[in-house]
């Protein structure tokens, strides 16, 4: 079977570069017979994949140890669900998720070969290829998911009983299809880049947009979904600890978000279309650079161990693509002046006020999770930083992008202009510099920014068009599906930062060892430890402890967070217990027992207002969903 | 017409980014960890002794000791040659054991002890999943 598998990689790898040759060829000849096989060809490479895919699936769910992918990421006692999740446990099975996923988006995006369109589609499909045939480089040199294991072992190493949790099966593939939908506005640009006759508001624009939205609730949830199940699996009673690999996943996300923004002023011919060209590009080089980042060991990550191999190709790839696009880039530009003609909503430029926090924000998180192997390069000493760098360096950032979204309804329209409203604004600003030089800290200003925003948007929903101002430009929101699935976004997006602000800046933190029977305060609560039970299953025994917590002599929870010692792999692992209110959660972590004399530690948490980053989470979800769905709708009615 | 704009754009590049480098290097300064390994700190150990450090090496077979009481790991960081002791007072990750990689963040006291802040560890080899 393994070998239907290589061989099925080795043909698609054929298939790939077989299809830049002749796309590119077809484009430049305009040739329908070259580009038809060049569409061909790319799904014939498809086909291969999905034939690799699913004979890795069929090792996997057969155990079969002679293949070290599955020797190392299953085991005969894994249940079957996890088994077939173990696709995109490893490196290599996830690289290989990664590409399908790519040429299948790409296969369905690029794919009219009409007389209008078909040059267009060859050049975007031959930039999809190219990348391909990187992928698939390394997945028959160095990461092959077929290799064989030697010697056989009797039973496989089994997978991470961490990760055997349903957010963790999904948290992966969730962010693959993420960095898979972003080939599709990377492949636009530089289709649009070859393309030397006018490319305006096109069916594939379009495309390209609405894969960069898909890209980005992908995402979203995938972090989303890591930074949970950090919160409930680990313990810690954190959700994101600034390591390399979480970063690598957030720079893409900044980026599409002001791809986003970027996409809708996009006019063909100006500025802002060469601004669009360069962040599509530096969105999908993050996608692969993360990738090598901390695959490969730049950096290290608390993740995993860094393995060498032919990661360096990644590189290589990186720099073909912007040596490419920056030639592309330079033909283009030479011949076609910016168009200064073209207005639009006097908004526009502080949409690109917007991009420029993102990418800022890109940078700062960039250069510190670098900075281990930037240090290196200078001094002899490796330095690295801790995450306070990252919480720093980004609030102010994230307070600006704040109030550029609290002020954004009235800004798109109007501009700034001297009325009440931007009145507003200042009073608000003023407060929020006093709060902070009162406070030393950035907990207040960031509640009350949050607090405009949230009253401005919410104003913006109920507002009909009254009381706007009656200076020039005032134009009427057409409050369609579009519009208001925008606007639960943007309210989501500040209530996940009223989230983040409360559960980072009052939080309570607390340790204690304690006997039965005793108790300890914390902030207004009491905590009283009653005793252990003891839980004996299969193969581990579950210690449980039985908390009662209080507050002003009234019981508010009954809390059992428990410790099991397995016994065949002599690991332990502590299940948290959370009381969950709209107000603050109660966490508490059983840390360590002594069976003897039933002396516990207990790790205990207040953390308020953390829900608020799980609902407006769910906000972004739903908005988003509503933003896909008016955009589907219209390109049925087109 | 066109000189303007430059010098402009020039002037604005400055501004931003000299804000943004200061701001960085704020942000850096309070947050400079030295990486080390057990071997190399041994080595410099004089001059590591007032900085915060993030040292890796393995925990020593049979060293860890868990004092409930005052709720302290100690265990004896490992590396090729070299050893250090190290106390640690916060939440342990489930997979900390001995004869693990791990990586301590901390700083190293006048009787040579390491006062351990954070305590990570690797996610094994074998589970090189693609996690978070």
């Amino acid at each position: 079977m393994a070998e239907l598998g290589r061989f099925a990689l080795l043909l698609g790898l054929f298939l790939s570069g077989y299809a830049v040759l002749v796309d590119l060829l077809g484009a430049w000849r305009k040739d329908l017979g070259l580009v038809k096989s060049g569409r061909n060809a790319t799904v014939a490479a498809l086909i291969c994949l999905t034939v690799a895919i699913a004979v890795l699936w069929g090792l996997l769910v057969r155990c079969d140890f002679s293949i070290s992918y599955v020797a190392e990421h299953t085991s005969r006692a894994l249940p079957l669900a996890y088994r077939l999740s173990a696709l995109w446990a490893g490196a290599a099975g996830s690289l290989l998720l990664w590409l399908w996923l790519q040429v299948g988006f790409a296969a369905m995006v690029f794919n009219k070969i009409d007389e209008k369109e078909k040059v267009f589609t060859a050049n975007a499909r031959a930039s999809v290829n190219f990348v391909s045939v990187f992928f698939f480089i390394i997945l028959i040199l160095d990461k092959s998911p077929f290799a064989l294991s030697v010697p056989v072992p009797a039973d496989g190493a089994g997978m991470n009983p961490l990760l055997q949790h349903p957010a963790m099966v999904l948290h992966p593939p969730t962010l693959f299809i993420g960095y898979a939908a972003l080939i599709i506005p990377f492949a636009w640009v530089f289709a649009a880049l070859k393309d030397n006759e006018k490319q305006g508001l096109s069916p594939l624009f379009i495309q390209a947009r609405n894969w960069t939205l898909i890209a980005w609730l992908f995402l979203t949830i995938g972090i989303v979904l890591g930074a949970w199940w950090a919160y409930e699996e680990l313990g810690w009673g954190g959700y994101w600890a600034w390591d390399p690999v979480e970063n690598s996943s957030l720079m893409p996300w900044l980026t599409a978000t002001a791809l986003l923004h970027c996409f809708r002023t996009y006019k063909p011919r100006t500025a802002i279309a060469r601004w669009l060209t360069v962040l599509s590009l530096v969105t999908f080089s993050l996608c692969i650079f993360g990738t090598f980042l901390t695959r490969y060991g730049l950096v290290s990550s608390v993740h995993a161990f860094p393995e060498p191999g032919l990661g360096i190709l990644f590189l290589v790839l990186l720099v073909h693509i912007w040596v490419m696009a920056a030639v592309l880039l330079w033909r283009k530009y030479r011949s076609e002046p910016i168009d200064s003609q073209v207005t639009g909503l006097p908004g526009r430029k502080f949409i690109r006020l917007n991009n420029w926090l993102m990418v800022l924000l890109t940078f700062v998180i960039l250069t510190g999770t670098l900075f281990p192997f930037l240090s290196g390069l200078f001094t002899e000493q490796k330095i690295s930083l801790k995450p306070d760098y990252f919480t720093k360096i980004t609030a102010p950032l994230g307070l600006a992008l704040l109030l550029l979204l609290g002020m954004c309804p009235y800004l798109l329209r109007n501009g700034i202009s001297k009325n009440w409203r931007m009145f507003g604004v200042v009073i608000v600003s003023i407060t929020t510099v006093i709060a902070w030089l009162l406070t030393k800290g950035l907990a207040v200003p960031f509640f009350i920014i949050c607090g405009f925003a949230a009253i401005n948007l919410t104003a913006d929903i109920f507002n009909n068009g009254s009381g706007m101002g009656k200076d020039t430009q005032t134009v009427r929101p057409r409050k369609t599906l579009r519009w208001y699935g925008a606007r639960i976004v943007h309210i989501s997006v500040v209530l996940i930062f009223i989230g983040i602000t409360g559960s980072s800046a009052y939080e309570i933190e607390k340790q204690a060892a304690l006997s039965p029977g005793e108790s300890v305060a914390i902030g207004k609560f009491n905590v009283k430890f009653g005793g252990l039970k003891t839980d004996r299953g299969p193969n581990y025994t579950a210690m449980i402890a039985d908390i009662t917590v209080s507050k002003d002599q009234e019981p508010v929870a009954r809390l059992n967070p428990s410790l099991a010692f397995y016994s065949d792999s002599g690991k332990q692992a502590s299940e948290v217990d959370i009381k969950r209110s709209l107000g603050s959660d109660i966490y508490i972590a059983l840390t360590a027992v002594d069976r003897n004399s039933e002396l516990v530690n207990l790790r205990m948490l207040i953390k308020p207002l953390i829900n608020w980053i799980w609902i407006g989470s769910a906000g972004l979800v739903l908005g988003t969903g509503l933003v896909l769905i008016s955009f589907y709708r219209r390109s049925r009615t087109v | 017409m066109r000189t303007k704009t430059i010098v402009k754009a020039l002037i604005g590049v400055l501004v931003i980014g000299g804000g943004i480098g200061y701001f960085m290097y704020q942000a850096m300064q309070s947050s400079w960890s030295y990486y080390y390994s057990v071997d190399d700190l041994s080595v410099n150990s004089s001059a590591a002794k007032n900085h915060s450090l993030r040292i890796a090496g393995t925990v020593k077979q049979g060293s860890v000791t868990r004092d409930l009481q005052k709720m302290r790991l100690t265990f004896t960081l490992a590396g090729s040659k070299a050893e250090v002791p190290v106390h640690y007072e916060g939440p342990v990750p489930d997979n900390f054991a001995e004869g693990k990689e791990v990586v301590v963040e901390g700083r190293l006291d006048t009787a040579g002890v390491f006062r351990a802040e954070t305590l990570m560890t690797r996610c094994e080899s074998k589970y090189k999943a693609k996690v978070k």
